[in-house]
């Protein structure tokens, strides 16, 4: 195999290497965030996180445990870097990016450290691809100080469900309203476009709500320019959790399972519209 | 008005937008005693479709409103746009929507369409209606010397050979065979396109009937909802026209709902009528033209299409679309003539030009709701 016949010289220069025999499920996941070109890679022991931000209202991070990888080593606690997404996913998908059954292509990514490019090798049918992509300085990701002790209402439904409605919705809507409450309509998403305004109302006991845990009623306004994009992850996911901190703020969480059936996560966080008051 | 319809009735519904949005950018919705009619007509005013469903077509069908006493038989107009979205995706609305309940609540002047789906999920949609006074087409089949019927796939079979651009096609008919061809404007080189025939005998088709050998030429874009929705239902397909010059009217019926189209067809240039030579016009492209233009054509001979005559709201809305289609210069293609029901209105519309299509003994004359 091309990809393993590095100098063991070579291999030990590297902070990061990390290798997926199906470079799919790295490319997959980063497609549901790709909105904008800029990225924040930051590696951990525990693998890797790709953040993309937008307006400073909101955040999309996708997590691929190192467990994903066929190899995941890491020399330092923290691995943290700015690459231009678009530009990796595009090497990635070098070799055409259709699914033919059975061909896959195989990744190798390594990374020296500060100041040095990402190196990609690509496999696919024994053509071998190499890639190196400049990085740049690392932002740090907002913390949208989200944590779980402040969450007043939260769901889980099934994808499906909330699939149609997500292509379905208002464009010419400039706000998502979300609604929700222990009293009807349970969960709501409405929008207020050109033509008149739309509700979809998920009542607590359908089937396709697998959680529902709402204490208080909830409406909050979110950007629609902002929230479109998660349409993407929607469409890879199974199941969505969303969740409603006291001050708005929500947090859309897609559980994803790749071609090997294993699971990774891409979240969404999302600042409420300021104009218009809680209720 | 309040109706609900069940199931596969949703699907039906859906496919009659699909096909009113083929025509026209509003659809206007007519809740009368006998049903609700679904009606679009395109800017050329050369092509109308009304879909009407019967009261049995529905689960629950009222005129009453809930809100308001005598509210209930208010003619909306609304914006194409905005509806057609709703019903866009056929497939899934036959797998998800159980129910689906359409009312009109005049205080915040919205019509409101709710979709009952799976999983106890509701969709609600409160769109924004613009009051009208009914549009309506007057055409006289029993006066047509040609009447056939086919049956569901035999026109969907003849015409699906056409491409999709392709905007007119010519039906020509003997008592001997049906063909269509598709029709290529004067000036055009014909042996720079892709010309396409198909035909069909007699024998194929329920009711055959040809009194006047003829060639009509036709807007095919316009007829395929029809077509697409008549194949959804199994239904027969019924064609009454005459000569070229005169409407054509293409109607599908069962116990439940009616639905008609009814098109222009282009002026034989030599026949006596018109006395100018048709340069056609291209039909595809005409927009609604400065009302100007229709008295640049005050002079000209039979066939002038005075085209829609829609009363405009007492609300006050622009509700009147200037008529016709043509550039000034040519001379007229045969339009329809319409006449807007509102029985008040009658007498006022009976001007000068030559009826092309006359009343109508199918279409009762409004006498619902008096206007506000």
């Amino acid at each position: 195999m091309p990809l393993s016949a590095q100098s063991q010289a070579d291999d030990d220069q590297y902070v990061l290497k990390a290798s997926m025999d199906n470079a799919r499920n790295l490319s997959n996941i980063l497609k549901a965030i790709a909105f904008k070109d800029h990225s924040i890679f930051t590696a951990t022991p525990n693998g890797l996180r790709v953040t993309v931000e937008d307006s400073k209202c909101l955040q999309a991070n996708a997590f691929i445990q190192a467990e994903i990888f066929q190899e995941f080593t890491i020399k330092e606690d923290l691995v943290a870097f700015q690459i231009n997404l678009t530009v990796l996913l595009d090497c990635l998908n070098i070799f055409g990016g259709s699914s033919v059954p059975g061909v896959l292509t195989a990744l190798r990514m390594c990374y020296r450290g500060y100041g040095y490019p990402l190196t990609l090798f690509l496999e696919e049918g024994g053509v071998v691809t190499v890639c190196k992509i400049n990085t740049q300085e690392p932002e740090e990701p907002i913390d949208f100080d989200f944590c779980s002790t402040n969450v007043t209402n939260k769901v889980i439904l099934l994808s499906e469900s909330l699939k149609e409605a997500f292509s379905e919705l208002d464009l010419t809507s400039e706000v998502l309203q979300i609604t929700m409450s222990p009293n009807q309509p349970h969960f709501r998403l409405s929008t207020f476009g050109n033509s008149g305004n739309a509700h979809y109302d998920y009542p607590k006991d359908s089937d396709m709500m697998e959680v529902f845990q709402c204490t208080e009623t909830q409406t909050n306004r979110y950007k629609m320019s902002l929230l479109k994009p998660s349409t993407k992850a929607l469409a890879l996911s199974c199941k969505v959790s969303v969740r409603m901190d006291g001050r708005g703020f929500l947090s859309l969480q897609y559980l994803v399972r790749n071609d090997e059936g294993q699971i990774c996560f891409v979240e969404f966080y999302c600042c409420p519209d300021e104009e218009v008051e809680e209720e | 008005m309040n109706c609900q319809l069940e199931g596969n009735r949703v699907k039906a519904f859906g496919k009659a937008v699909h096909a009113l949005a083929r025509i026209g950018d509003a659809l206007w919705l007519d809740p009368m005693d006998k049903g609700l009619a679904l009606r679009a007509v395109n800017s050329a005013h050369s092509g109308y479709a009304c879909f009407l469903f019967s009261p049995m077509f529905f689960q629950h069908y009222s005129l009453e409103s809930a809100s308001e006493q005598g509210a209930g038989t208010i003619k909306c107009k609304l914006v194409m746009k905005s509806v057609l979205p709703l019903f866009r995706c056929l497939a899934s609305i036959e797998r998800n929507v159980e129910r689906c309940q359409i009312s009109i609540s005049t205080p915040d002047d919205r019509v409101k369409i709710q979709f009952f789906c799976r999983h106890g999920i509701t969709k609600t949609h409160n769109l924004h209606f613009q009051e009208s006074e009914a549009l309506q087409a007057v055409f006289s089949s029993h006066l047509c010397p040609n009447v056939m019927r086919a049956p569901a796939r035999l026109l969907g079979d003849l015409v699906m050979h056409f491409p999709v651009s392709q905007e007119e096609i010519t039906l020509s008919t003997s008592p001997l065979k049906v063909s269509l061809r598709n029709y290529c404007e004067e000036g055009r080189d014909h042996t720079r396109v892709t010309n396409t025939e198909t035909s069909s005998h007699p024998d194929e088709f329920d009711r055959f009937q040809i009194g006047v050998n003829s060639d009509i030429t036709f807007c095919l874009k316009e007829l395929r909802g029809l077509l697409s929705f008549a194949e959804s239902l199994c239904l027969p397909v019924s064609v009454h026209f005459a000569a070229a010059g005169k409407p054509v009217c293409f109607s599908v019926e069962d116990m439940a709902l009616e639905a008609t189209v009814v098109l222009a067809t282009l002026m034989d240039p030599e026949s006596g009528g018109a006395s100018q030579a048709a340069e056609i016009p291209r039909r595809a492209d005409a927009a609604a033209p400065p009302a100007g233009s229709r008295e640049a054509r005050g002079g000209v001979p039979q066939g002038a299409p005075a085209a829609m005559e829609l009363i405009p709201s007492s609300q006050g809305s622009p509700g009147v679309a200037p008529p016709a289609p043509m550039h000034e210069a040519d001379a007229p293609i045969c339009s329809l003539l319409f006449r807007a029901l509102s029985s008040e209105q009658d007498e006022g519309c009976n001007t000068a030009p030559p009826v092309l299509a006359c009343n109508s003994e199918e279409e009762d004359d409004e006498t619902g709701s008096p206007s506000h």
